[in-house]
């Protein structure tokens, strides 16, 4: 999905976890990395709450990752 | 007397659309560069604005607090139809009862609670002509947060009442340009848009710790929010056994338009039943959707923002001080643009001496004192009623009151308001760099681009 909203033909493989989000490689901005996200949610049938994000800076792949499994952690916490 | 009460759920024409809203594009500058992708809108908007769901629940906290002030009135005008020569009933839906005078509280109130839960203690914007600064200011002493809030500074000048009443809800004005911002600095004097008093909202917010930049009417989830309007127009018209062919909204970025206009467009899809002509009327001063070309343009003045996909007269383009209504935007919402291109919308442009000259025949004959912006969409509504572009019958959402704009009536009244046209030369130079929407398919004549 990183992939895919910075317009690039890579395989996942040649992403590393500490690639910028926004750097010589990726071209991620705001609206459409939280777009990215929500799909996410339904590709991975989980609900991520709101505070998880306002006033975030996330730099990397990693970045990215962390915030979805602290996301999934909460949704099951609810369940 | 209407019996209707306030929807329950929020109505989304996306799910109606035959293909997905063209994406964003990144930014002309990206925000923070390699120190990564900088998140500020509570995602519950993120979803409403992406995902192809029908019907949203409306928060229970923002559900009573339109309780305050809904189900607004609709009712058919009859000395304003025997003013202006109609052949046709008009009926007029008012949403200028609340305390912030306009439709924008309706999504004012919903954007307030969202960000008030994702955490953030101060929402920062841009404002026009006030409505929406005065809507916003509204919602965040409601749900307790601080507000600030950039206004074009001709228009505060002119509508000094509008500043008092922001303040009186406790929020921070700062006439645009100010000299607290980089993008203020930049551009120098002389300039007075919307996109950079949003762009001064959106500098200042991100610069600052607990804040949001909190945008307008123009994104997809406002027009969301604004459902309720036409939502309940529907049920309100039904019930008066009334059927109309012709849904008039004016629009600056689109909101109020979308807000009376697109449940009708969602309700005919659903039915199979044929949807009326939904007619936007926009500022001839501002031609978006009569004159502009589709393509990518910048929201605001920083080129921070993602580019969309609008029509659009192009976001550089200088609007005239002598300009006394709203409707200030460069661009049209990317909802409106795309049902725009296909044809599923049309547009008629008004001077604001018609306009103004509307809001005074319908203050006078239905004792209601129309903001200059609900002005264009009367001046439409008389046309189609009077001229035979309606055969059945026009409803028109009367946006907000007049009674902070009353020197615009005064300008009118003293035979000092003229309608300007923009310059062509003016408009090709704004208009020459964008670039055009790529491969969506046009539906009907088609348009520019």
């Amino acid at each position: 999905m990183v992939i895919a909203e910075s317009r690039l033909s890579l395989a996942p493989e040649e992403i590393h976890d500490d690639e910028p989000l926004n750097g010589d490689l990726l071209h991620l901005n705001s609206l459409g990395f939280v777009g990215m996200l929500v799909h996410l949610e339904d590709a991975l049938d989980v609900e991520l709450p709101d505070d998880l994000f306002v006033g975030r800076t996330f730099k990397t792949v990693d970045d990215l990752v962390d915030v979805v499994a602290e996301g999934t952690r909460g949704t099951e916490a609810l369940r | 007397m209407n019996t209707v009460s306030p929807p329950a759920s929020w109505r989304s024409v996306l799910p109606h659309l035959d293909e997905p809203l063209p994406p964003d594009q990144s930014p002309e500058s990206p925000a923070g560069g390699s120190d990564g992708v900088a998140v500020n809108l509570p995602f519950a908007l993120v979803r409403q604005s992406t995902q192809n769901r029908e019907f949203w629940d409306i928060p229970a906290e923002v559900f009573d607090a339109y309780r305050a002030f809904r189900p607004t009135p609709l009712w058919r005008a009859r000395r304003f139809e025997d003013a202006v020569g109609a052949r046709v009933p008009i009926y007029v839906k008012y949403e200028g009862g609340n305390i912030s005078g306009s439709h924008k509280l309706n999504t004012a109130l919903a954007q307030a609670h969202y960000y008030a839960k994702a955490g953030v203690k101060e929402l920062v914007t841009g404002t026009g002509a006030g409505q929406w600064g005065t809507a916003l200011a509204a919602a965040c002493a409601m749900f307790g947060l601080r507000c600030r809030v950039f206004m074009v500074g001709t228009s505060l000048q002119k509508k000094p009442y509008r500043g008092t009443l922001m303040r009186a809800l406790g929020a921070t004005v700062h006439a645009s340009p100010s000299d607290l911002t980089d993008v203020a600095a930049r551009v120098g004097g002389g300039v007075n848009s919307l996109a950079l008093a949003i762009g001064e909202a959106v500098e200042y917010a991100g610069r600052t710790e607990g804040a949001a930049f909190c945008i307008g009417s123009g994104e997809t989830y406002s027009i969301l929010h604004q459902s309720v309007i036409g939502l309940e127009a529907i049920d309100q018209l039904a019930e008066l056994e009334a059927t109309v062919d012709s849904v008039v909204g004016c629009v600056g970025a689109g909101s109020n338009f979308g807000g009376i206009a697109l449940p009708f467009f969602a309700d005919a899809a659903t039915t199979g039943t044929e949807c009326p002509r939904l007619v936007a009327a926009e500022s001839s001063t501002t031609p978006k959707l009569t004159r502009g070309v589709y393509a990518y343009d910048k929201t605001d003045a920083t080129g921070v923002s993602p580019m969309e996909a609008m029509y659009t007269i192009g976001s550089s383009y200088p609007i005239p001080d002598s300009h006394s209504a709203g409707l200030r935007f460069h661009g049209a919402a990317k909802v409106i643009s795309a049902m725009r291109h296909r044809d599923q919308v049309t547009a008629q442009a008004v001077g604001q001496v018609e306009a103004l000259q509307a809001g005074q025949t319908f203050t006078r004959s239905e004792m209601v004192l129309p903001a200059p912006e609900s002005g264009h969409a009367l001046a439409v509504a008389a046309r189609l009623a009077a001229d035979g572009g309606s055969s059945r019958g026009v409803v028109a959402c009367v946006s907000g009151h007049g009674y902070l704009d009353l020197s615009a009536y005064q300008q009118l009244l003293d035979g000092e308001l003229t309608t300007e046209p923009p310059a062509e030369q003016a408009l090709v130079t704004a208009m020459d760099r964008l670039q055009p929407v790529p491969g969506l398919a046009i539906a009907g004549s088609g348009h520019a681009f």
